[in-house]
């Protein structure tokens, strides 16, 4: 049997077999049950399936669709091909030490299936992640100025006057629009600008991070935007978690360090919170009095309302004020236990909810018992969360409300695009074949 | 199967998640993950990777390296005048290389190999790409 349809140019064949009258098996093993296949790629096909495409005028492409051989089972096969366009989604990432927030970009990618890496065989320096649906992109490759031209005009990274924001926004949106760039690299070993890579289009594309949200254009590009803010304290306690080790650092080069940034810091990157759709903030527990280690963490998600295809994560009553500590009869925590919080508030004149979570995970059984009583977590099957969070137990955050809150905002990334997907899907033909 | 991880002086006794959650039920009791404060024993099951070729031996050597030298750089022009330019353009070098040191700590945990490895085996004859031994 064979199908043709004709498609405009930039398309993705968006392929759904779906039993009829069956509910759809689904894999929990796999993070997502998506059958998308581009034209350029036909692995997503199974055996029975070949596509091919002839190029017939300039503006439009035919697709033929053949079945090979009758399918054994005498279930229904609804085959429905859409053309879409290709329409990549776009997630800024706004964070301190550029991109160093490798942990959250792989718990990211991991929600979509497959471990990010860097591209195969190309400048070995490169920052750019790449996976089957997700491309991660470092901000800092756009510095106008490397290492030395900064020393040379007395400009941090901090500040916008090292960044080409022009390129920024022409890539970024030739990317968005199906388009390969030559994104240009910055070494952070040699402080150098290196020849540039090529990019390909993905399917999602994240933007990670001093200035993803600072220049206009590029802020109306996004499609959902994070911001990670994190407190002096932690800040500091990481840092010195970080660099202790070093023979160069002692405790005050680290203090020296991050109070000398602070400036440019507050200027330039921090006011980027107010345009984010979610900010995850880290501050010190509350739970233990006078605590500087930094280990025990308050992290509050901070989820702005109205946001197109963003549905904020609830706890048992949407828009209500709700305290919570699951730590009882049913769930005994150890110290010092876990607290959450849950209440709309206004941030930066916007309508937020805000979930907290203060405190520590012990053991995968409080894990599960907090993931049954949020909702709105889109997550695909219950225990998903918990699946994520301990396939990655090893990262750091992950007995704590980061890791939570990181997985959480992968799952939010997904719904979003799927809904944006099947919204942008047009003129679909459905086929019924016994 | 029990897999034992290091992660930040803490030891992590997983069950493996695919048999734990193949029934998708809650789970109590026996199958459980610790985080203990201890160090790790002698059993280790899974060892976080160090360098293997010279090229990433080399970069982790420069960085920490640079650090020793901006932190003394800094430490000099922001004796002069702690709010100058100089002052924070050099600190903020201190923090870029320290990243990056950290980074490449990271990536060799979490990648779990050398992260030359792709690189060098597309590019085996490059001095970058030489095992490296102690």
């Amino acid at each position: 049997m064979c199908i043709s349809y004709e498609c405009d140019y930039h398309f993705t064949i968006v392929l759904r077999e779906s039993l009829g009258g069956e509910e759809e098996e689904e894999d929990p093993q796999t993070s997502t049950t998506m059958a998308v296949s581009t034209i350029y790629s036909t692995q997503a096909l199974n055996s029975t399936h070949f596509l091919t495409s002839s190029p017939s005028s300039s503006t439009s492409k035919q697709v033929f669709f053949y079945r090979r051989h009758q399918s054994q089972t005498n279930r229904r096969f609804n085959t429905i091909i859409t053309c879409a366009a290709q329409q990549t989604v776009v997630i800024g990432l706004a964070a301190d030490s550029g991109c160093g927030k490798s942990t959250f970009m792989r718990r990211l990618t991991s929600v979509f299936g497959g471990a990010a890496e860097p591209p195969k065989g190309g400048n070995p320096d490169s920052n750019t992640l790449i996976s089957d649906m997700t491309t991660v992109i470092c901000l800092d490759d756009y510095h106008s100025l490397d290492r030395t031209g900064r020393k040379e005009k007395g400009v941090t990274a901090l500040d916008p006057r090292a960044n080409d924001f022009d390129l920024m926004y022409e890539q970024v949106k030739a990317l968005k629009s199906g388009i390969a760039v030559e994104k240009p690299i910055y070494n952070h070993v040699t402080g150098l600008l290196d020849a540039p890579e090529l990019i390909q289009p993905p399917k999602i594309l994240v933007i990670e991070g001093l200035h993803p949200m600072f220049d206009e254009r590029v802020r109306e590009l996004l499609d959902f935007s994070i911001y990670l803010d994190i407190s002096n304290e932690v800040k500091f306690a990481w840092k010195i978690q970080r660099d202790m080790a070093e023979r160069g650092h002692s405790l005050e080069s680290i203090k020296a360090s991050i109070e000398a940034r602070k400036p440019d810091f507050d200027a330039f990157i921090d006011p980027q919170k107010q345009y984010a759709d979610a900010v995850i903030e880290v501050l010190p527990t509350q739970l233990i009095p006078d605590d500087n280690e930094g280990k025990v963490l308050r992290v509050r998600l901070i989820m702005k309302e109205g946001v197109k295809y963003f549905s904020p994560v609830y706890l048992f009553d949407e828009g209500s004020t709700i305290s919570w500590i699951p730590c009882g009869r049913k769930l005994t925590c150890s110290y010092p236990g876990i607290k959450f919080n849950y209440e709309p508030d206004t941030y930066f004149d916007h309508e937020v909810s805000v979930l907290e979570m203060d405190g520590q995970f012990d053991r995968l059984d409080e894990l599960i018992y907090v993931e049954s009583h949020l909702s709105n977590l889109s997550s695909k099957f219950y225990g998903e969360v918990t699946q994520q969070m301990l396939k990655h137990a090893d990262f750091p955050g992950s007995n704590n409300g980061t890791g939570l809150f990181q997985t959480i905002v992968g799952l939010k990334i997904r719904d979003l695009y799927e809904q944006l997907i099947a919204n942008k899907a047009t003129a679909p033909a459905e086929i019924a074949k016994v | 199967m029990m897999s034992t991880t290091a992660s930040h002086g803490r030891v992590m006794m997983l069950p493996s998640p695919s048999r734990a959650l193949q029934n998708q039920q809650p789970l109590i009791g026996s199958d459980m993950f610790r985080l203990k404060q201890t160090e790790p024993r002698g059993s280790r099951l899974v060892v976080a990777a160090t360098a293997k070729y010279k090229g990433t031996k080399m970069r982790e050597e420069k960085l920490s390296e640079m650090i020793v030298e901006k932190v003394k750089e800094a430490t000099e022009v922001c004796e002069a005048d702690v709010r100058s330019e100089g002052c924070k353009v050099a600190w903020d070098e201190v923090e870029e290389v320290s990243q990056a040191r950290a980074d490449l700590r990271i990536k060799l945990k979490l990648l779990n190999q050398d992260p030359l490895e792709s690189f060098c085996q597309e590019n085996p004859e490059t001095d970058e790409c030489r095992i490296y031994e102690d």
